[in-house]
């Protein structure tokens, strides 16, 4: 009777760990340490709410499927001229469901010569990864491309 | 400058001419932590620590800036296009939110 007593009891205090250890390691990551930024904050911080035109001179290259979220190659082209008056200013690289959804943010000179930019980034989930383009006139392109990932890279 | 990280400036192609437009790949050997992980033996979060700024630059005349969170890969890398004007030193400084401070230097040996 005692072992099974005592059986019963590992049972239960097993049980309540399982129940209680989810929630309360939620509740310790919910502040993330480093930056949170959701992806709608990180736009119109970048844009100062001026409107953002979808292109198709913006050519970005992602894989469809990651097999693994904490290498995610990402390559940025840009149709552009690379004059002193007509350049690619900046390119953002961003994603919708990061908890900082900034990646990078690159600010391109017509020394330069091309509007290009590539690097690996890492991604929590299938999510969308956003080029946001600003040209030298101020105004601002879009491209987006969705990417599966089977084991995510930022936990 | 801090404890010395391993750093690497590329240029492809290896051999180029003045005037030709060629990638400048900068790859450094850095654990761009997000600050949200657990140290699997001790339970305790990992302190965040990522580079956050990095300039390219031409004889000392920056030519690229950017600016970098933490959701870039561990080791990570950097490639831009870049216009050959002569003979010069292609010079990338980084610095990561800790404070820590680095650069990488290369000579740009155009031929013909």
């Amino acid at each position: 009777m005692e072992r099974r007593n005592f059986i019963k009891n590992i049972c239960a205090v097993t049980a309540v760990a399982a129940v209680v250890s989810p929630s309360s390691l939620l509740a310790k990551d919910a502040p993330k340490g480093g930056n949170v930024l959701t992806y709608d904050a990180a736009v119109s911080a970048i844009t100062g709410g001026k409107p953002v035109a979808d292109s198709d001179k913006i050519k970005l290259t992602v894989p469809e499927i990651a097999e693994n979220g904490a290498v995610v190659p990402v390559k940025v082209n840009i149709e552009s001229p690379m004059t002193e008056s007509d350049y690619v200013k900046a390119i953002h690289v961003l994603t919708t469901k990061n908890g900082n959804a900034r990646s990078a943010d690159v600010m391109l000179t017509p020394m330069n010569a091309k509007g290009y930019f590539a690097t690996r980034i890492k991604l929590a989930g299938t999510q969308d990864v956003v080029a946001l383009v600003e040209l030298s006139d101020g105004s601002f392109l879009r491209a987006a491309k969705p990417v599966k990932v089977t084991i995510g890279g930022c936990g | 400058m801090a404890e010395a990280r391993k750093s690497m400036i590329k240029f492809k192609p290896k051999k180029f001419k003045v005037g030709d437009t060629i990638k400048v790949d900068f790859i450094v050997i850095h654990p761009m932590e997000t600050g949200t992980r657990k140290d699997k033996k001790t339970g305790k979060v990992k302190p965040a620590k990522f580079i956050d700024n990095i300039t390219f630059s031409l004889d000392g005349k920056a030519f690229t800036t950017m600016k970098v969170w933490e959701t870039v890969s561990t080791n990570p890398y950097f490639s831009v296009n870049f216009k050959v004007p002569g003979k010069g030193k292609i010079t990338v400084d980084y610095t990561d939110n800790t404070g820590e401070k680095n650069s990488k230097s290369k000579k740009l040996k155009p031929k013909g």
